[in-house]
């Protein structure tokens, strides 16, 4: 404060010119100085802020830029008469006909993320419950380390590990006996004659590969719950399985649901292994056993030859479009609903 | 419940973590309606012995217990005992305050629905007559839907030991429940232990000489894990009988 008030008062009397060099160097090496002195009270850490802003900018300029590029390209068919934004809503896709339908993928995009968070979520939860509450300290770390290896194997091999055991197994153990069971052979979902690629063996494979994401992200949550809160529900006389469902999940929510966010991302935008095991056909799904075709697969296989015509190259950017938006959408209700548990839970 | 004499009796307690001896062969008793202080030095085993009577231990890995603990004339250590019976009727105050992150009133219901109140009346009933055991209802009656991470320091402990009592415990253990507080909380709080022992045993582990001669009726002054002695607190305060006594007392250890 001094400082400044000794710099004002020399700024006053000097020449103006000077004032200004001595100003300009005040302007360059101060938030240097300041950014250096951080850690001492009193001082302002502007070259701090700075360096924090221009990641902070650059990747939502990179998010804005995606998103413009994405609505750039898929201007043509947004804007042509056999297009327009109702594709979206249009189930037809028949780029020799000069239509672009893109419902079948949009459908089976969140039928098969649907399937897929379905099983992983409540799975990996209780994993993760498992690893964080009830497992021997010995085994956790271990435990945890093969999880956490499961997430670096390459989708690919997710997707052959499910083209010849996955999907041999839907055909010829699974549907059948589904089927053949009285119990269980009239239930509309499990229709169909199926060669094993299906909307269920797209949901499983993903759910199998996020299922490393959500345990590990899961349990570290639930590590960070204090063991103070722990301790106050069994000292109310709660069994060791209430503590853990009723206070350590409720008080590692806002955790767990950033889990469950980046398994979703993980899920819509996934593409190999899907497109190995969904049959690709240009259908909407009814029943489990049903092929499906979803967003990125159509984008990857066509892609390729699509610049035959203008319009088609550019429904599929549109695909690309509707993906990113749905990702962002989801992140968005997630971060809500996160942010909601955590007012809800005083941590805010 | 009052046909036993003593509420708890400890006989001859040793305790261990891993191969760390930490109580020695501990023997007492904690009356009903009576308050009973466990003092002594920190790190001599005080919250290790309150832990011990509600079996809070008992997860800690590598623990290890030889000795007994009675309660209501059972061996609460014994094969085929209910730990969650136990539990239902010893409540307990932890050092730091640790309210769930709930509202308030989910707080208080928390226990009473474990055990089986269903009926919104009756939790509602619980949960006023909890706070007002706590000193508490006043300043949060109009706020029971709020979470209860919110409140300050000392309402926060209070909320605790009205949660502690809504399951209305016969005995009420506390880890020096005001030493993580601003003196005036730690005033109210422990006024609000004088006005509990009416209706609860009352075991409170403290470091402080001066608190445990204000609301103790007994005291067990513990010294690197051995009891060194058991008495009427003003006994033990005025004419200690060990010289570690002493020594803790006029505050030349501790
Ligand atoms: N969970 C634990 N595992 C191993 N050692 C412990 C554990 N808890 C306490 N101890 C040890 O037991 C001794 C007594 O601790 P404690 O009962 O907390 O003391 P006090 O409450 O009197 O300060 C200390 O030496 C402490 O290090
Ligand atoms: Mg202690």
């Amino acid at each position: 404060m001094s400082k400044e008030e000794i710099q004002a008062i020399d700024h006053s009397e000097s020449e103006s010119e000077v004032s200004f060099i001595h100003r300009l160097k005040n302007r360059i090496v101060d938030p240097f100085d300041d950014f250096l002195n951080a850690d001492r009270s009193g001082k302002t850490d502007k070259a701090g802020k700075v360096f924090l802003l221009v990641p902070a900018f650059a990747s939502t300029l990179i998010i804005i830029l995606i998103l413009a590029f994405l609505l750039f390209e898929s201007t043509p068919i947004l804007t042509s008469p056999v297009g327009g934004p109702g594709i979206i809503v249009n189930p037809t896709w028949d780029p020799n006909r000069n239509l672009y339908g893109i419902a079948i993928f949009v459908v089976g995009s969140l039928l098969c993320t649907t399937i897929a968070i379905g099983i992983a979520v409540p799975v990996g939860i209780g994993g993760a419950i498992f690893l964080s509450e009830f497992c021997p300290m010995r085994l956790r770390q271990p435990i945890k380390m093969i999880t956490e290896m499961m997430a670096a194997i390459p989708s690919i091999v997710y997707g052959l590990w499910a083209y010849i055991v996955l999907v041999p197994y839907i055909k010829n153990v699974l549907a059948p006996s589904l089927q053949n069971n009285p119990l269980t052979g009239w239930i509309p979902l499990f229709q169909g004659d199926t060669n094993g690629l299906s909307l269920l063996a797209g949901g499983v494979i993903l759910a199998i590969m996020l299922l490393p994401t959500v345990v590990t992200i899961t349990t570290d949550a639930l590590q960070t719950v204090p063991t103070s809160l722990r301790e106050a529900s069994l000292a109310l006389g709660a069994t060791q399985s209430e503590t853990a469902r009723k206070i350590v999940i409720s008080a590692a929510l806002p955790g767990v649901g950033a889990a469950i966010v980046l398994a979703l991302g993980r899920a819509v935008g996934e593409t190999m292994a899907v497109l190995m095991v969904t049959g690709n056909s240009l259908q909407i799904p009814y029943t489990l056993f049903d092929p499906t075709y979803v967003m990125t697969s159509i984008i990857t296989n066509q892609l390729g030859y699509a610049f035959v015509f203008p319009l088609w190259r550019s429904a599929l950017f549109a695909v690309g479009l509707v993906l990113m938006i749905m990702s962002v959408c989801f992140t968005l209700t997630a971060k809500l609903f996160i942010r909601w548990g955590m007012k809800t839970r005083g941590y805010i | 419940m009052s046909n036993f004499k003593h509420h708890i009796e400890v006989h001859n307690l040793s305790t261990w973590f891993g191969k760390k001896a930490i109580l020695k062969d501990i023997s007492c008793y904690f009356e009903d309606n009576t308050v009973t202080a466990i003092m002594g030095p920190s790190g001599c085993g005080k919250s290790t012995l309150l832990r011990t009577l509600n079996r809070l231990n008992d997860l800690v890995p590598n623990f290890r217990r030889e000795g007994e603990v009675v309660f209501r004339g059972e061996n609460i250590y014994d094969m085929g005992y209910s730990v969650y019976d136990l539990r239902k009727h010893i409540g307990m105050v932890f050092q730091r305050p640790n309210p769930f992150p709930m509202s308030i009133r989910e707080n208080i219901t928390y226990g009473p629905k474990l055990h089986g109140v269903k009926d919104e009346d009756e939790l509602e009933k619980i949960v006023e007559t909890s706070l007002k055991k706590a000193a508490l209802w006043d300043e949060v009656q109009d706020d029971l839907d709020k979470p209860a991470p919110n409140l300050s320091g000392g309402q926060q402990q209070r909320l605790c030991i009205a949660r502690a009592l809504s399951i209305n415990p016969p005995v009420l253990l506390a880890d020096e429940p005001v030493s993580a507080l601003d003196p005036i909380s730690a005033a109210k709080i422990e006024e609000l232990i004088v006005e509990l022992k009416k209706d609860y045993t009352i075991i409170l582990v403290t470091h402080n000489v001066q608190q445990a001669f204000r609301v103790s009726d007994q005291a067990a002054f513990l010294y690197l894990g051995e009891l060194v002695e058991f008495e009427k607190t003003k006994r033990i305060i005025e004419a200690p009988a060990d010289e570690r006594t002493e020594a803790f007392i006029t505050g030349r250890i501790g």
